[in-house]
């Protein structure tokens, strides 16, 4: 395989990445603990999506290579997603007076939780979505890149879903306020902002992300109800490298991770016996050098803030 | 184990317990019990109660482990099945018939092997992330058990891959008297309730050797983290837990504390795993599994974090899920998997514990004080001023 086309895949899978790692970064800037169960919630997006998609089948006109039912059911993976976290924020961390190690913990216990429901409802064996496999597209073949229409759908829906985000904590009121309340809670709480409604919306908009990246990990791989905690330290790799709490810092983070992730190949090609089934290896390997030199990580400590 | 609870506590000591403590023993007692009756009845061959004992006092090894370095330091360690492993494997590497690099030596060879290997691991993860804030090392401790398990996995000219390794002789292996122990008992048929006997033959002998091994560890584990944990090092440890800055301020090197209290509990966690290989006679890749870490967890934060009565207390639980689930599975009309109910007891209990007593159901109280200094406390009149002295005084050194 050529150089290019491992940059695609990285690009593919940096997408998914990046969705995910938005998400625990907000999480964590604003209900301030690591949260272990956002691998297992992007399972729950994607599980869902595989139901509703189940119903929704090959409905509508076809875009991007995917029949109009798939982003029906990518709608409801973010919904559900969303929901679950909501309601686990409100009736499991809410209530709980621990600190932020206990949260982190109690975090443990609800990806569990989450995981062994799936698992009785779905078993723990793999499956897709069912989706026709498609050809790669044509006019890239000649350049060695094997890319998918598919695979280009991935990338622009996270590129769309990263803008709206950019757009939503630059330029409206809510983002004015979740930017705040992740800077310092006490002063935004005395500033008059409702900081229980601001950390709700970061449930939503973290878990709908989360959502979103499951159910394209789905789309990329298989669907597992392992497949969220699998990837859960590969996201958290992102986190850290680019710092914790600065979603700009989880982008370039998830980005680096993801492209490193599928680039790992090259090391083989150029002699040195490291295999793909290092891939993720690699990717913890490098989040602790980095936490050698730059404890803050990449964009941590500059004020970027959220 | 309810006998070493028991006889560290003082004479006529029902009084003197908390509703916990007697519900905890009630609930052992139970289980001891049920144990009983299943022995009695011919449910339970002897040989398997043995082979639970031994298992219950491994993850008391294991909570103690973890313990010495989230109860006592505050270290959120992530690796636990990392090091459990690696302590495994490394007797295993040596003893085992399909080791593919030595296989045939002596399992006291192992153990040292295996503990070495445990404290290097430490020293490798510690060294870049015991400096960080807390959650840093829980993720960076995940990541590099996994990179570990990654590597058992896949370097199969060194650990056999996914195969794993068979053929590991038992512990005693070649010691004088003890390796033929098993051999040379009678047979042994007792009835005790007509028409079941309990045949007590070489594996109930073998199987009584292993919970004498493990009652041995568990027992020089104890004593050692007790008179640490009490000492000037150990009160150092708890300053560091309860606020690092203030350590620091003391003028402690809490990075040196803390990495000697993380290379402590990780041999103590190999310690374990040594005992498992021999226990189980084969080991594989999926004693590295993330979830043997957090069977572990719950037991010490069920337990109570800190505390070695309760680590014992959760060692029970543990086996109490992960076997009794077991159980649940032989009967028929349970028709459903029984991985996912395993998976959500662990997760509801971990929840709940964290929710309703995040304490833990048998914190540490008099554990952490010297007998004597409660003994002067319990006089009335001066018991307030003496106690704070008994807990954080003293000068460490």
């Amino acid at each position: 395989m050529s150089v290019l086309e491992y940059l695609a895949n990285g690009l593919v899978f940096s997408s998914i990445i990046v969705l995910a790692s938005i998400g625990l970064s907000l999480v964590y800037s604003i209900a301030d603990f690591a949260n272990f169960a956002h691998g297992d919630t992007m399972t729950v997006g994607a599980y869902s999506a595989l139901v509703t998609f189940g119903f929704v089948g090959g409905l509508g006109a076809r875009f991007l290579g995917l029949p109009l039912g798939f982003f029906l059911a990518l709608a409801v993976g973010i919904a559900v997603a969303a929901l679950v976290a909501v309601i686990t924020e409100k009736v499991i961390y809410e209530p709980l007076e621990v600190d932020s190690i206990g949260m982190l913990i109690t975090s443990i216990g609800v990806a569990f939780v989450y995981r062994a429901l799936i698992q009785f409802q779905f078993g723990s064996d793999f499956t897709e979505f069912g989706i026709q496999v498609l050809r790669p597209i044509e006019a890239l073949i000649p350049f060695g890149i094997r890319m998918t229409l598919h695979d280009v759908a991935i990338i622009g829906s996270a590129a769309i879903l990263v803008a709206g985000l950019h757009t939503l904590l630059q330029y409206t009121d809510l983002g004015r306020k979740m930017r705040a309340t992740a800077d310092n809670p006490s002063l935004a709480r005395v500033s008059g902002i409702r900081v229980d409604r601001i950390t709700l919306w970061t449930w939503v908009i973290g878990a709908g992300l989360a959502g979103a990246g499951g159910v394209f990990l789905g789309l990329y791989n298989q669907i597992s109800p392992r497949m969220g905690f699998n990837i859960l330290l590969v996201v958290f790799a992102a986190v850290i490298l680019g710092g914790i709490g600065s979603v700009y810092g989880a982008m370039l983070g998830g980005f680096l991770i993801g492209m490193i992730n599928q680039l790992t190949p090259i090391l083989t090609d150029i002699g040195i016996p490291i295999g793909i089934e290092y891939a993720n290896g690699i990717a913890f390997v490098i989040m602790v050098a980095v936490l050698l030199v730059r404890p803050n990580g990449i964009a941590g400590g500059t004020g970027a803030g959220t | 184990m309810s006998a070493d609870t028991a006889a560290d506590a003082e004479e006529g000591f029902l009084a003197g317990l908390t509703r916990a403590e007697q519900g905890v023993l009630a609930f052992v007692a139970a289980l001891l019990a049920a144990l009983g009756i299943g022995l009695v009845t011919g449910g339970l061959g002897p040989t398997y109660v043995l082979y639970l004992i031994g298992l219950v006092g491994m993850y008391v090894l294991l909570s103690f482990g973890l313990n010495a370095q989230w109860g006592y330091t505050g270290l959120i360690n992530f690796s636990v099945a990392a090091f459990f492993g690696l302590g495994a494997y490394g007797t295993a590497i040596l003893t085992a018939d399909n080791s593919p690099i030595a296989g045939g030596l002596s399992p006291v060879l192992g153990l040292f092997v295996g503990l070495a290997l445990a404290a290097l691991l430490a020293v490798i993860i510690g060294i870049p992330t015991l400096r960080l804030r807390a959650d840093y090392l829980a993720i960076a401790s995940l990541g590099l058990a996994e990179v570990v398990r990654l590597i058992v996995l896949n370097e199969r000219e060194y650990t056999n891959g996914s195969a794993g390794l068979r053929g590991i002789p038992g512990f005693f292996e070649g010691w004088p008297l003890l390796s033929t122990f098993p051999q040379a008992m009678p047979g042994l048929r007792i009835e005790i309730v007509p028409g079941s006997p309990i045949v007590l033959q070489q594996p109930f002998y073998q199987a009584l050797l292993n919970v004498g091994l493990v009652f041995v560890f568990v027992g020089v584990t104890f004593l050692l983290l007790r008179r640490v944990h009490r000492s000037p090092w150990g009160r150092v440890l708890r300053t560091i837990r309860g606020d690092e800055d203030l350590a620091e301020a003391l003028g402690k090197n809490t990075y040196a504390f803390k990495m000697q209290s993380f290379v402590l509990g990780s041999v103590i966690m190999a310690l374990a795993g040594v005992f498992y290989a021999h226990l189980n006679l084969f080991v594989s890749p999926g004693d590295f599994e993330p979830i043997n870490t957090f069977y572990v967890w719950i037991a010490v934060i069920l337990g109570g974090s800190g505390s070695n009565r309760g680590a014992m207390f959760g060692g029970f639980v543990v086996i109490a899920i992960r076997e009794g689930t077991r159980f649940l599975n032989g009967i028929d009309f349970i028709a459903f998997d029984i991985g996912p109910l395993r998976l959500l007891a662990v997760g509801l209990i971990i929840i709940l514990v964290m929710r309703f007593r995040p304490e833990g159901v048998l914190p540490p109280q008099r554990e952490l004080i010297w007998p004597s200094a409660l003994d002067e406390a319990d006089v009335p009149g001066p018991e307030e001023a003496q106690r704070p002295h008994a807990t954080e005084g003293g000068d460490a050194s």
